[in-house]
């Protein structure tokens, strides 16, 4: 294989050695894979912003059947509003301990915003159960049931799919696999976490608060 | 990675310094950060009980109480404030977009009363 | 030349033969040739339901296809020219010029990349899968709801339609993150922004409408989805709901759309034009600038497709003066390609003849778009003949003129053999007359009241002729097409090898050999200016005439040194385990639990093929 030779000759050749040594850092010095989440999350934002376009558009429009008013919980959905605020600090303080190799903290915090995400989850479960079964509001009640559960499932699915995310690295951390190194695949993951955590923020104020 | 010539590269891999602007929130700044939400949180709650309060007053007072939790979590747990611009722009033009398309279907729809039809 | 030996390094690595291969590549070059072929081979189908659709309409009261079997037509040729035909021609090129023109060695997520293509494969087989089974899909290409109704569409033909579509905007959607990052992340050393060759910033405006614009027609076809399998009301009257909103959240989607069709082709044509005049794009800025504020205005003019809706006076003319505004940037281009050409000294090569075609094809499309933009001349034309000849306009003598222009321009540099230019003119005159004689009668068709979408007419209203003339223009139209194959039969045996840089062109991808090395680069060039590869031969101006020094010769120890990422099957297993949940659900619940597992699962496996990386000895 090539020997100091050819190191010093891709010495010579600058930035595309620095490239050479790790891939995921490009010409601007930014890393491509958090170059790529913010994108992906600029894209959800239209995502979202058409669901919530959707639900605010037929606000007021239903023909029947019980209205916000009468099924929203308040109460639970703000001690919900709240759990995924926390869970936004329990990742960060996860890299923090991440990038101070402290992978057993680390573990434990991503483990803690995991299981934040997944009483979020299970609270909008109850929460679903209830609108079914005690207020008769379903998916084809009214427009208020198809537009409310298809916007606030589709933002459930997005935290489960986070939770399953965060749970994978909490594994890799127990078997050994996981450290400083892999600080941006991490902090990535973090970056969608928290994106779930202000689009609730959104969806709370708009759908729950604001008659 | 014993063979590995490029482990005498001063560089470390990955480590989280380079790319980042100048600047980076420490764990207290987090949890300072944690508590405000929380308390705008319930203040939001609140002001929805505030008896005889405006409508106008009551939508525009949770939209801005929203907004700021919004910046404050983009802008300190994602880190935002202290990233290289190109990333706030990855983010805040989508945004602004879908904000933008949101207005739109409303007016659209007749959920403000400005569109005369 | 003694030129060229200076860009040719000492060894080549070779690629890897065989079917194996091409099923686990992760190299952009060769993804785009997969994008190519099939993109082609669509664009035969496409033209083959296009060729019944002429013939059913050649004379009136025809009984060639029936009613359904027409609607079943002109809803597959349109979703198929447009997400199988046109848009997969331009990953083509994004995929093989993207590194090449920026001086990378491949795209910043690889196998991502192939998984775009597998993920647009299984759709495209997804969406013609319904012909096997005999439901075909006959909304339209754009499914108005509440036509799409389970009430109105009860077979599963708009099932097909609706996830094939989503099918294939997930694999859009992903390769659209891709180039983001790889344009805004690993241009070669000194290509700033405003170095990058025009084609480069085109595609990038147009992945920024592809992952901004898509969202919206996701939306819309869940949606429908859950209106077709959970009985919800968005799209239903009877419960309150409002068709509109699916035309809102299409055209959303849908005219960002049509500028995700053109844009590349404006790219192209922007390379072209310099190439073949002899002379620097002029007003380069301009063009930039204008692409991207088209891009940007074209989330603002959606509504001009539902003029006749009934939205009101001031939504009507919100939207009727964003669409007029929106020429402004469209007309720039058109004038600074003009004046490329003007003073320069042009060979007429086959691809400058289509781009040259483009530019004035184009207008015409663009101009009849603009009779459009005014809704009360919109309410006569709307939803008849012109609108057809319109979109053909653009569309055809827009994006196809485009793309076959990139076509011929980029063949020598990814196959290493030249085109035949005799039969490259047979095949433009041919397309040219033969493209106007379909479409131009259909402006006055629609003028004198013929309506779309219809699959026949009465013989006493005048429209005999023209539909006539216009079907003899379609088949001139295969006709040029075959021309087309014929050169590529003929010459990728015998035909004349192609050099690095046969066209004596000005960016980058020029300046490596016919096709490129596997690693394209083997030094990373660093870039003084826009055309690069032109600086590099003869200098500018602002070189005071000087050639820019080339990079240095490559070694062999610089090639030892590239990695590039190994192939992976990672790709092709999940898009396939997609596939199978997204048929299960026009199957069986259990096969949707079954593939989302497995979706899942290999996921997990994709993401974690290089956790940990073997050691490797440089």
């Amino acid at each position: 294989m090539a020997g100091p030779g050819a190191h010093g000759e891709a010495a010579v050749h600058g930035a595309a050695a620095h490239a050479h040594h790790d891939p995921n850092i490009g010409t601007t010095g930014l890393d491509n894979r958090k170059v790529g989440m913010w994108i992906f999350l600029g894209s959800d934002c239209m995502f979202f912003g058409s669901l919530i376009g959707t639900y605010l558009s037929y606000k007021g429009k239903s023909l029947g059947g019980p209205t916000p008013a009468e099924v929203f919980n308040i109460p639970l959905t703000s001690y919900s509003a709240a759990l995924l605020l926390f869970s936004s600090l329990t990742m960060v303080l996860a890299l923090d301990a991440l990038k101070a190799n402290r992978i057993k903290a680390s573990a434990w915090w991503l483990f803690a915003t995991a299981m934040a995400g997944l009483h979020f989850v299970l609270n909008q479960v109850y929460e679903f159960a209830e609108f079914v079964l005690h207020y008769g509001l379903t998916l084809h009640t009214s427009l208020f049931g198809s537009s409310f559960f298809v916007l606030t499932g589709f933002h459930g699915a997005h935290v489960t799919g986070g939770v399953i995310w965060l749970l994978i690295w909490v594994g890799l951390a127990m078997r050994g696999k996981l450290d400083p190194r892999d600080y941006t695949k991490v902090e990535v993951a973090g970056l969608y976490w928290h994106f779930v955590d202000i689009v609730w923020i959104a969806i709370f104020t708009i759908i729950y608060l604001i008659p | 990675m014993a063979h590995d010539p490029h482990a005498a590269v001063a560089h470390p891999p990955d480590a989280p310094a380079p790319a980042h602007g100048g600047g980076h929130a420490t764990v207290k700044t987090y949890v300072n950060v944690a508590v405000i939400l929380v308390v705008i949180t319930a203040i939001e709650v609140a002001t929805l009980y505030v008896p005889g309060i405006p409508k106008a007053l009551l939508v525009i007072s949770l939209l801005l109480m929203s907004a700021a939790k919004f910046v404050l979590v983009v802008g300190f747990f994602m880190h935002l404030r202290y990233d290289h611009n190109i990333m706030r722009s990855l983010f805040i033009g989508p945004l602004i977009l879908a904000i933008c398309i949101i207005v739109a279907l409303m007016a659209l729809f007749s959920a403000f009363i400005l569109l005369p039809r | 030349m003694a030129t060229q030996a200076a860009f040719m390094p000492g060894t080549q690595t070779k690629a890897e033969t065989g079917l194996w291969s091409w099923i686990t590549t992760v190299d952009h070059k060769r993804i785009g040739i997969l994008y190519g072929v099939s993109a082609f081979i669509f664009f035969l189908i496409g033209g083959v339901e296009a060729l019944i659709m002429r013939m059913q309409l050649a004379v009136p009261d025809n009984t060639l296809v029936s009613a359904q079997r027409f609607n079943e037509l002109f809803t597959m040729h349109g979703t198929t020219m447009i997400f199988l035909g046109i848009m997969p021609l331009g990953a083509a090129f994004f995929n093989y010029m993207v590194p090449l023109m920026i001086g990378a060695r491949d795209v910043a997520y690889p196998r991502l990349n192939a998984l775009s293509y597998w993920i647009f494969l299984s759709g495209a087989l997804f969406l013609h899968a319904s012909f096997v089974f005999g439901v075909p899909p006959d909304g339209g290409w754009f499914g108005y709801a509440n036509l799409t109704s389970k009430q109105f569409s009860p077979t599963q033909s708009i099932d097909f339609w609706m996830l094939g579509l989503q099918i294939l905007g997930i694999a859009s959607m992903l390769a659209g993150f891709n180039f983001i990052v790889t344009i805004i992340n690993m241009r070669a050393p000194g290509m700033t922004l405003m170095r990058m060759p025009v084609f480069i910033w085109m595609t990038l405006v147009v992945q920024f409408l592809v992952v901004l614009a898509f969202p919206a027609i996701t939306v819309a076809l869940i949606l429908l989805m859950f209106d077709r399998f959970f009985g919800t009301l968005f799209y239903a009257p009877a419960g309150g709901g409002d068709p509109l909103l699916w035309q809102h959240l299409f055209w959303i989607f849908g005219h960002p759309e049509v500028y995700i069709l053109i844009l590349p082709a404006m790219g192209i044509v922007s390379e072209v034009l310099p190439t073949f005049a002899r002379k620097p794009l002029f007003g380069a800025p301009f063009v930039i600038y204008s692409g991207i504020t088209i891009g940007f205005f074209g989330f603002g003019v959606w509504s001009h497709h539902m003029f006749s809706v009934g939205m009101g006076p001031v939504a009507d003319s919100a939207f009727s003066v964003a669409t007029m505004l929106i020429a402004v940037p469209t007309g720039v281009k058109i004038l600074n390609w003009i004046a490329t050409l003007w003073g320069g000294s042009i060979r007429f090569s086959s691809a400058f003849l289509f781009s040259l075609g483009f530019i004035a094809m184009f207008t015409m499309g663009g101009l009849s778009g603009v009779m459009h933009a005014s809704p009360p001349v919109d309410l006569q034309q709307t939803d008849t003949y012109f609108v057809v000849a319109h979109f053909h306009y653009v569309l055809f003598g827009g994006s196809i003129f485009g793309l076959v222009s990139g076509i011929y321009y980029w063949w020598p540099k990814m196959f290493g053999r030249m085109l035949d230019e005799r039969l490259g003119k047979w095949h433009f005159w041919l397309m040219m007359i033969g493209f106007n004689v379909t479409f131009f009668p259909q402006h006055y068709l629609g003028l004198i009241g013929m309506p779309r979408r219809i699959y026949t007419y009465a013989p006493d209203l005048g429209w005999n002729f023209w539909n006539l003339v216009s079907t003899i223009g379609a088949f001139v139209i295969a006709l040029s097409f075959l021309t087309f194959l014929v050169n590529v039969w003929r010459t990728q045996r015998s035909g004349a090898v192609a050099g690095p840089d046969p066209w004596d062109a000005r960016t980058l991808e020029w300046a490596i050999p016919s096709p490129p090395p596997v690693y394209n680069f083997a030094v990373v060039p660093t870039v003084h200016g826009r055309d690069e590869l032109w600086l590099q031969k003869h200098g500018d101006e602002h070189t005071g005439g000087k050639p820019v020094p080339r990079p240095p010769a490559a070694t062999a120890a610089d090639v030892a040194s590239i990695h590039l990422p190994p192939p992976s099957y990672w790709p092709i297993v999940l898009a396939a385990f997609m596939s199978m949940m997204m048929s299960g659900l026009l199957v069986s619940f259990i096969l949707v639990i079954a593939g989302g597992l497995l979706t899942l699962w290999s996921m997990y496996k994709f993401a974690m093929e290089y956790h940990r990386p073997p050691a490797e000895a440089h």
